[in-house]
């Protein structure tokens, strides 16, 4: 076991904690929406074709960061297509997309010999390997996102709510589903080098409906799943510091620590 | 015209592969009062929703207060602003974490980009007004998600009175509300037609409805059938050729 005040003099681990707190609360502030809009599973899948996305980047010997970020906004906007103009349940094509790109960049990273190892790195995110520069980017992708949403919170509101309603009222509801799908697909993809593939749902769900629950109003609702995902982040890095556990899985467990504290709660009261 | 709403010319509509609306003409005059009626299936909500620019137009123009519509709705914000709907369901799914004062809120800023605490202080009041005008007072604090379909209703027709508008859209908006919720409903479009200047275009089945507060009726299935004063296009004949004789039988009992 580590002390508290060594773990913070550690720049590295000061980078983690200020990533998840980023990380957290962009997860957070989106997946407030995402969770009423029913794009839970969207996240999801768009996590799991990130890793697609990094194969590709990896056989093509391309520096997979910068394949990740196109990659997600093509996939989630393929994607989307596929599932309005289907005939078939969103869930069960979500489900057949994730699968199958999993299994296509599990097979096409075997096929690199140097890229084995990184596998588990790719699932489960390398939060302490956080460098200034991924700071930047998520520090910008946060403040952007903020600006959208909040400039665009009437827009938002309705067409979660209903679409057609929206639009009779004057709201672009193609314009901003695809919007939302495309800032969805961003967050994800620089979220995975930190949070990792098969965590990165829990980021933009978890606090989300945590924060439903708690909510009776709705900018306390979207401020309180940012705050929790932010909240809930530094918790768990901090506490994976202490144990040397892994830290991603130590920031899921803290969110799931944290909705079923609420379910008690709300059960309670 | 001058006092012409909305006009509608020559409008067709394909709804999954099919023609659900073919050819379709009326103006709806200012003030004025019109139920669109016809049988399931008829094309009512799919003429609505193309009205809306929220379905694609096969063949036609439509122009609202003499502006046309463009081909995926445009219309200038001014116009859109004035232009209330209310749909033929609304469903929530799960907790939906927005108060309804909040929700009438909305209702109340134009479309377009705004930061949202502006005006906070006259949308404050003109969400008390909306909710007063439709008998919601008491469900302001109330989340979207815990109310009954009626009270439902009424808050949506609270989310379309938050600000001044000229035309209103209701897709069989009075389904599901009571005897007294409706006829205050009913009271309210009077109200709002004689006091402000609405006018309404309103898609029902309740053709006794339609004859005591409608001034004018569109018969549709797939084409207009036949249009009027309620007088002239719901009678027996005519009610029969629309929904079939076992209609006009009814009519001809409810009325001795």
């Amino acid at each position: 076991m580590v002390d508290s005040a060594g773990i913070l003099a550690q720049p590295f681990m000061q980078r983690a904690l200020l990533g998840g707190l980023l990380t957290g609360g962009l997860g957070g502030l989106l997946g407030s929406f995402a969770v009423l809009r029913q794009l839970s599973f969207f996240s999801d899948a768009l996590g799991h074709s990130a890793l697609l996305g990094v194969s590709i980047g990896i056989l093509l010997g391309i520096n997979p960061t910068l394949v990740l970020i196109p990659f997600a906004v093509l996939f989630a906007l393929l994607v989307n297509q596929l599932v309005e103009r289907s005939k078939l349940p969103a869930d069960a094509l979500l489900n057949i997309v994730y699968s199958s790109s999993l299994a296509f960049a599990v097979v096409a990273l075997s096929l690199v010999e140097t890229y084995r190892g990184g596998i588990q790195q790719l699932l489960f995110g390398d939060i302490l390997g956080i460098g200034w520069l991924d700071l930047g980017v998520i520090a910008l992708l946060l403040l952007g996102a903020v600006l959208y949403l909040v400039l665009s919170m009437r827009a938002q509101v309705l067409l979660t709510l209903n679409s057609d309603f929206a639009g009779a009222f004057g709201v672009g509801a193609n314009w901003h589903r695809i919007a939302f799908i495309v800032l969805l697909a961003v967050v994800v993809a620089v979220s995975i080098k930190a949070v990792g593939v098969l965590l990165i749902s829990a980021f933009v769900v978890i606090p989300a409906c945590a924060g439903r629950l708690l909510s009776r109003r709705f900018p306390i609702y979207v401020l309180s799943s940012a705050l929790l995902g932010g909240g809930c982040a530094l918790l768990g890095l901090f506490a994976s510091g202490l144990t040397n556990l892994p830290s991603g899985p130590c920031v899921v467990i803290v969110q799931f620590s944290g909705f079923m504290l609420v379910l008690l709660f709300k059960a309670i009261f | 015209m001058d006092n012409s709403v909305l006009r509608v010319e020559n409008l067709s509509v394909r709804r999954d592969g099919q023609l659900v609306v073919d050819g379709v003409n009326f103006e709806l005059l200012s003030e004025s009062d019109t139920a669109l009626v016809g049988p399931n299936g008829a094309g009512k909500s799919s003429l609505v929703a193309a009205l809306l620019g929220l379905l694609p137009r096969l063949t036609g123009e439509v122009f609202v207060m003499g502006h046309r519509l463009g081909p995926t709705g445009e219309l200038p914000h001014g116009v859109r602003s004035q232009i209330a709907y209310l749909p033929q369901s609304f469903a929530l799914r799960g907790r939906f974490p927005l108060s309804v004062a909040e929700f009438v809120a909305f209702g109340f800023d134009p479309p377009g980009p705004r930061l949202p605490w502006r005006n906070r202080s006259k949308r404050r009041k003109a969400v008390l007004v909306a909710l007063a005008r439709t008998g919601s007072s008491k469900l302001g604090a109330k989340l979207l998600s815990e109310l009954s379909g009626g009270e439902l209703k009424r808050v949506l027709l609270a989310f379309c009175v938050v600000r001044p508008r000229k035309l209103l859209l209701l897709d069989e908006a009075q389904a599901g509300l009571d005897a007294t919720a409706s006829e205050q409903f009913q009271e309210l479009l009077l109200q709002l037609r004689r006091q402000e200047g609405w006018t309404v275009l309103q898609v029902s089945h309740d053709l006794e409805m339609v004859r005591r507060s409608c001034d004018q009726v569109l018969c549709l299935n797939r084409y207009l059938r036949c249009s009027g004063p309620p007088s002239h296009a719901l009678n027996p004949q005519r009610l029969a050729e629309l929904y079939g004789p076992n209609v006009v039988a009814y009519q001809h009992q409810h009325h001795g």
